[in-house]
């Protein structure tokens, strides 16, 4: 009875509280949908104010000249998602293997070594653009997608991450398997990254994504237009289109589209490894 | 043998961290210190002469009017972060009140982050745009008949960028405040309820200086990750109207590769990493004295 009471009084509040969330939400997103709603208009109707939505001549016509013709995004498409799809595997397990060494094996000289990983994070990425520079001319590799990813192989962050999560599993399952005489590789191939495959997940859809918006090192390592992604492949479409507002957002929305659906994917492993990286780091 | 094996899987440790400590040193640790080097050199691009320099670099710098206006709109960008944090704890203690829709609102919230890169900085670019824009559009709507040039006049092009930058890092903060939130006892709370403290005095004095070590944190992790950017401006204005946008990290990279000066480039690059430095001091410092625990 008292329950109930409760309850129904509670209800309009709530409902109350979850609209005004809702309406400020549909702000939050209200970019996105601009883009896509912009994207299928005609010119004319652009910057029309109030603004209609839903677009009252809806036309394809933007986004086929964002796929087709000369500079189509197909090729800027397969770019990044070859830089992203190498740099994810290879990111990954490579710092799985590195989170391995620092959260199971006691070597020597382990806690400084990892003092030093971790001082790496404050070196802003600036510092490192001109050496690279001259570096990757030197070795041959300036103006290649090695550029990117042979760095993008590298994650501080994953180690760190994965290092958490490793520390978080009970000794007392490597011991016995090593009483039973397995080494190390066996016992991280065997039995920790099955374990992890959680946080594996989350650190891939996170590098995933860090890889594939990234425009800073593209715009320092590639100059070739064959070579852009489509951070810069976009950029190249607005200095070339810069009156054509619909086009812009066509090719904004090939931009943003698939980390969108990226996200609705992997939206649980994403919050919980930034989560645990952050609260328990 | 037990103990020669045991030792022999330990020096495996070298193993497990060797590919990852050669990128380290190929792409962190050489770098930075090939870096370091061209700080007392005039290196330039194309430019086969080059010379030691000493301490020009750094004169040059400390004269260097720019510098400090990037320096100032440096500042200028950090105002996002505290903002996007308070709006971020915010949105997290609302949503983690009994109402509905709870994931679906989470999930909104969070999006600009996960997707955002250069090509909703080209987004924000169109809803800016002062003349016919939609946000000055719904501005005139409402009866402002002088709106803001936002990212076209160099009184209001820091204040658009901070505004696209709240938007990008409240949703990470949110996600990170919520997750604190779980920790705070609800038996505390319950307590506080039954002592008579009504809802704001609960939030004062009891939840928020229960989650200051996650406010410490964003402040701390948000300011670095802040310094460390410049995509969205290189992107949406290439520092101007006038310098008025040009913070330090794309003064870096202007002077990198649009003037081919990468000793100067050097130079103001390590001026930013003092920056971080110092702010990661604090933070050592910090944890300790200012956060309850």
């Amino acid at each position: 009875m008292e329950l109930q009471k409760r309850l129904l009084a509670g209800t309009p509040g709530r409902l109350m509280v979850t609209l005004i969330m809702l309406a400020l939400a549909i702000v939050m997103v209200m970019p996105f949908l601009w883009m896509i709603s912009t994207s299928l208009k005609t010119p004319t109707e652009v910057f029309k104010y109030p603004i209609e939505w839903i677009p009252a001549h809806p036309t394809w016509e933007h986004h086929l000249k964002v796929w087709t013709g000369p500079k189509s995004f197909g090729t800027y498409y397969l770019n990044s998602l070859k830089i992203a799809l190498i740099g994810m595997a290879g990111a990954t397990f490579l710092s799985a293997f590195a989170a391995y060494g620092f959260a199971r094996i006691e070597f020597k000289g382990r806690n400084a070594l990892f003092m030093l990983y971790l001082s790496m994070m404050m070196i802003p990425p600036q510092v490192l653009f001109v050496p690279k520079f001259i570096m990757f001319e030197w070795a041959g590799i300036y103006n290649t997608h090695l550029a990117l990813i042979l760095p993008g192989l590298f994650t501080i962050f994953g180690v760190f991450m994965l290092r958490q999560f490793f520390l978080s599993i009970p000794h007392e399952i490597s011991e016995s398997a090593f009483i039973d005489g397995a080494g190390h590789f066996r016992i991280f191939f065997r039995l920790i990254l099955p374990l992890a495959k959680p946080a594996l997940a989350t650190l891939a859809i996170i590098d995933f994504s860090w890889q594939w918006n990234d425009y800073e090192n593209a715009l320092v390592f590639l100059i070739d237009e064959r070579l852009y992604t489509i951070p810069l492949g976009l950029q190249n479409f607005i200095l070339e289109n810069t009156v054509d507002y619909n086009g812009m957002m066509a090719a904004a929305s090939a931009g943003i589209i698939p980390m969108i659906v990226v996200f609705a994917i992997g939206q649980r492993y994403i919050i919980q490894g930034l989560t645990n990286s952050a609260v328990k780091g | 043998m037990n103990n020669h094996w045991m030792r022999r899987q330990r020096g495996l440790g070298y193993v497990f961290i060797g590919p990852s400590m050669i990128g380290v040193l190929l792409f962190f640790l050489i770098p930075a210190a090939y870096s370091l080097g061209l700080v007392f050199t005039d290196y330039k691009f194309m430019n086969p002469k080059v010379g030691f320099v000493g301490l020009d670099n750094i004169t040059r710098m400390l004269h260097d009017k720019l510098f400090y206006l990037s320096l100032k709109n440096t500042v200028l960008f950090l105002v996002a972060v505290p903002l996007s944090i308070a709006l971020g704890f915010v949105v997290a203690v609302i949503l983690n009140q009994r109402i509905y829709l709870k994931k679906l609102l989470r999930a909104l919230y969070f999006m600009p982050y996960i997707t955002s890169g250069v090509a909703v900085a080209f987004v924000w670019m169109l809803l800016f745009q002062p003349k016919q824009g939609p946000i000055n559009g719904f501005l005139r709507g409402i009866g402002i008949e002088h709106p803001p040039g936002w990212l076209s006049t160099t009184a209001s092009s820091m204040f658009a960028i901070d505004i696209i930058w709240i938007w990008f890092l409240m949703g990470y903060n949110m996600i990170i405040y919520l997750a604190a939130l779980q920790e705070v006892s609800p038996e505390l709370l319950e307590a506080a309820k039954i002592d008579g403290a009504r809802a704001g005095q609960l939030l004062r004095k009891i939840i928020w200086p229960l989650v200051s070590p996650t406010t410490f944190l964003l402040l701390v992790t948000g300011m670095i990750m802040t310094i460390k950017t410049f995509g969205i401006i290189q992107a949406t204005t290439q520092g101007g109207p006038g310098n008025s946008t040009t913070i330090l990290s794309l003064y870096v990279y202007q002077n990198a590769f649009r003037y081919y000066d990468m000793g100067y480039a050097a130079t103001i690059s390590w001026a930013l990493f003092i920056i971080i430095l110092i702010i990661t001091v604090i933070q050592w410092i910090g944890q300790k004295r200012w956060v309850h625990y």
